[in-house]
């Protein structure tokens, strides 16, 4: 009896989103792999926040190429995306523009956009989007409001269970405590580059990287350190020494 | 009692006062009489799904095939008269086999049924206002002699037409049965319904939720026979007191498995929450489906592959799902348009109804024209309306040197442009032509703004164009 009440309790107090998740989805850039452990943990919650209000376009790039990130679950025609957003968010910051996302490699016809009235509803939402087996990746925009661990702590076990992939926009980072998998503080660096910052990861050490988004490739790409002030050396093999 | 106390309608005020000091005079408010009148129509609806209103006191009611419910009509009419007694009104209902007969009867005759073809024995005694003429056509008939409809029905039909109009003859041709006169009923009639009475009333969200499943499975029968789906169906929950609550959901597509309409209604009476009043219960609901649509027979999948058709339905329920616990028009997705105006490009449109033309070519269209035209590239985020900026430019056509937006200011260090896109010049409302730029700030923002207006068009005297920001670039 007494042993059979430890197993049960064994499987409630299984963590969240680490290791029994169906997998990892790989970013395709070694060093960041490496430090999450094989590729950003599906069914499991991610936050990103902007640097400041001003960086939520990057953070959004950032989300988006999260998103895109190639998935063995769906082939063909894709899993679809669901973008639940504050109404002020919206307000504030623009909505999701068609031709935009579609360069950015998220075909706009698997985008389904939700504006949600209260930080309720939005969660809400989230957690009936990862339910749906057609939805591959939720993205819930937060401008300021506090969430709370326990809605957190939802959000990640309706991803645990589903696979698939919660990720929670903030305009600015938060100090709540969260049982995210990894934590991530996006800003624009210069060039068209993201400057993505690891500040919590559940699986591995933290780091900090700048990525370029090539929208050929539809992924992320390290960027190419500055150019060096001197050429590099030309091979001159063929030159005879004097 | 008014009348008992020698009052009655068209005497003054003044005089009524005068024989009776403690009267308490209520002013008339017709708009509030027609909002009882149509609540009271609301709540015949229990009786039949044709009620119409006929203003500014009366109700029409078609209850062919549909007295037999309560033991005929004679049943019918002393429920619906204990009924309106109960909430304090008093009442005349008539049946008959016409609106005009039954009118005349309820108004001036005999509150009573009477059977179709008695139309004539009934009418002849009755006053000509009884026909609802206009009150001068009355009087203009009564100076001649003709006070009851008894006098007209035998007199030739083309002198009277000549002198009192052919409305006079209309009226008691549509009366008699002899032409048809249509019912316009208050609320749309669906195509499909089904109702249940309750014994005892119901009040908890489950006893309703249960109720519901039964009346989806019987409609389920009569959709699949048909081959139809419900695209939108509405609850009616007639509550004992009289008031009615009337619960609609939407569809993507068409439905008709009694669980998927159950968890619609399950959202739908969450997002009440408190605003679903039982009250002291209900005692009657009926499921209706509002807008019906062809639904190709459910197939199950084969080999419980993920296909396509599987994928869409899943969405199409979380559409469902989220539309009626938030609203339909929160729900959205993406379509794009043929325009070359960035805002009118592309547009969000409810889901719901996005995804019942799903075939829509709309983005495919556009990756053709975006590779053909090597089109600039695009914001991920556009505001909802261009926001004005104060901007400052090097030359007059060229892009911005710095520019303030949101009270904060941006140093331009690079930018991209100018793309013209011109106004739409063939309307009145388009609007002049705009030169955007992809600008880059010291801090590595990246905008898009545009000029709105050119210095070329500047003619003597206008203002200068003006600068707007549109969208944020990641």
């Amino acid at each position: 009896m007494l042993e059979q009440l430890r197993q049960r309790l064994q499987a409630l107090q299984k963590t969240v989103g680490i290791g029994d998740g169906p997998g990892a989805l790989p970013l395709g850039i070694a060093p960041i792999d490496a430090a999450l452990g094989g590729g950003l943990a599906r069914g499991a919650l991610h936050e990103i926040a902007a640097v400041s209000e001003a960086h939520l376009a990057a953070a959004t790039g950032f989300t988006l190429g999260l998103t895109s990130l190639p998935s063995p679950r769906l082939r063909g025609e894709g899993e679809r995306v669901c973008w639940i957003a504050e109404d002020m968010a919206l307000a504030e910051s623009g909505a999701p523009y068609g031709p935009g996302l579609d360069a950015f490699g998220l075909a706009p016809e698997r985008l389904l956009t939700v504006s949600a009235a209260q930080p309720r509803d939005l969660l809400w939402a989230m957690e009936e989007a990862l339910r749906c087996r057609a939805v591959g990746a939720v993205i819930g925009e937060l401008r300021d409001s506090a969430v709370g661990t326990v809605a957190l702590r939802r959000l990640s076990l309706a991803a645990a269970e589903s696979g698939a992939l919660a990720l929670l926009l903030r305009s600015a980072p938060s100090r709540e405590a969260s049982t995210a998998a990894t934590r991530w503080i996006v800003g624009t660096a210069s060039k068209t580059c993201f400057a993505a910052q690891l500040v919590r990861n559940r699986r591995g050490p933290l780091g900090s990287w700048i990525l370029e988004w090539s929208d050929s490739d539809e992924r992320f790409l390290l960027a190419t350190p500055a150019q060096p002030v001197a050429a590099p050396a030309l091979d001159r093999s063929h030159r005879q020494v004097a | 009692m008014a009348e008992r106390l020698g009052l009655h309608a068209g005497l003054a005020l003044a005089q009524a006062r005068a024989m009776h000091p403690a009267l308490e005079a209520i002013e008339e408010d017709a708009e509030a009489d027609a909002i009882l009148l149509e609540k009271i129509a609301d709540w015949c609806l229990r009786y039949t799904p044709l009620v119409a209103v006929d203003p500014p006191d009366g109700l029409l009611l078609d209850i062919t095939g549909c007295a037999h419910l309560y033991g005929g009509e004679q049943a019918l009419v002393a429920d619906l008269g204990a009924r309106i007694a109960q909430t304090g009104f008093a009442y005349d209902i008539a049946i008959a086999g016409t609106i005009g007969a039954a009118w005349a009867a309820a108004h001036f005759g005999k509150p009573a049924s009477y059977a179709c073809g008695e139309e004539r024995s009934l009418l002849a005694p009755l006053p000509l206002a009884a026909l609802r003429l206009a009150p001068d056509t009355v009087a203009a008939l009564v100076r001649v002699g003709l006070k009851r409809i008894g006098d007209i029905a035998d007199l030739p039909r083309s002198p009277l037409a000549a002198r009192f109009g052919t409305g006079l003859l209309r009226q008691f041709d549509r009366a008699l049965g002899t032409e048809h006169e249509p019912l316009n009923p208050r609320l749309p009639v669906a195509p499909y319904v089904a109702e249940q009475r309750f014994a005892e009333p119901i009040a908890r969200e489950e006893e309703v939720l249960a109720i519901l499943t039964r009346l989806a499975a019987r409609l389920q029968f009569a959709l699949e026979r048909r081959g139809d789906g419900a695209r939108r169906l509405e609850l009616a929950l007639f509550r004992t007191d009289g008031e009615l609550r009337r619960i609609a959901a939407g569809t993507s597509r068409p439905l008709r498995d009694p669980a998927q309409i159950r968890t619609l209604f399950v959202e739908r009476l969450a997002a009440l929450a408190d605003a679903f009043d039982p009250g002291f219960g209900f005692d009657m609901a009926r499921l209706s489906v509002l807008v019906a649509e062809p639904c190709p027979p459910e197939q199950i999948g084969i080999g419980g592959g993920e296909d396509a058709a599987q994928v869409d339905r899943q969405v199409g329920q979380l559409v469902d799902r989220l539309s009626a616990r938030l609203g339909a028009r929160r729900v959205r997705a993406l379509i794009a348009q043929d325009s070359h105006i960035p805002e009118i490009a592309a547009v969000s449109l409810p889901a719901q109804a996005a995804l019942a033309a799903a075939t829509d070519p709309g983005w495919q269209s556009f990756r053709h024209f975006r590779a053909d035209t090597e089109l600039a590239s695009r914001p991920l985020r556009l505001l909802q309306r261009p926001e004005p900026i104060e901007a400052v430019a090097e030359v007059p056509d060229g892009p911005p040197l710095r520019f303030r937006w949101r009270r904060a200011l941006h140093e331009v260090i690079a930018a991209d442009g100018p793309e013209r896109i011109e106004g739409a010049w063939w309307s009145e409302h388009g609007g002049p032509a705009r030169d955007y730029f992809r600008v880059e700030d010291k801090s590595g923002l990246r905008f898009w703004l545009f000029r709105s207006g050119l210095y070329r068009d500047l003619t003597q005297g206008a203002a200068a164009p003006t600068w707007f920001l549109h969208g944020t670039f990641a």
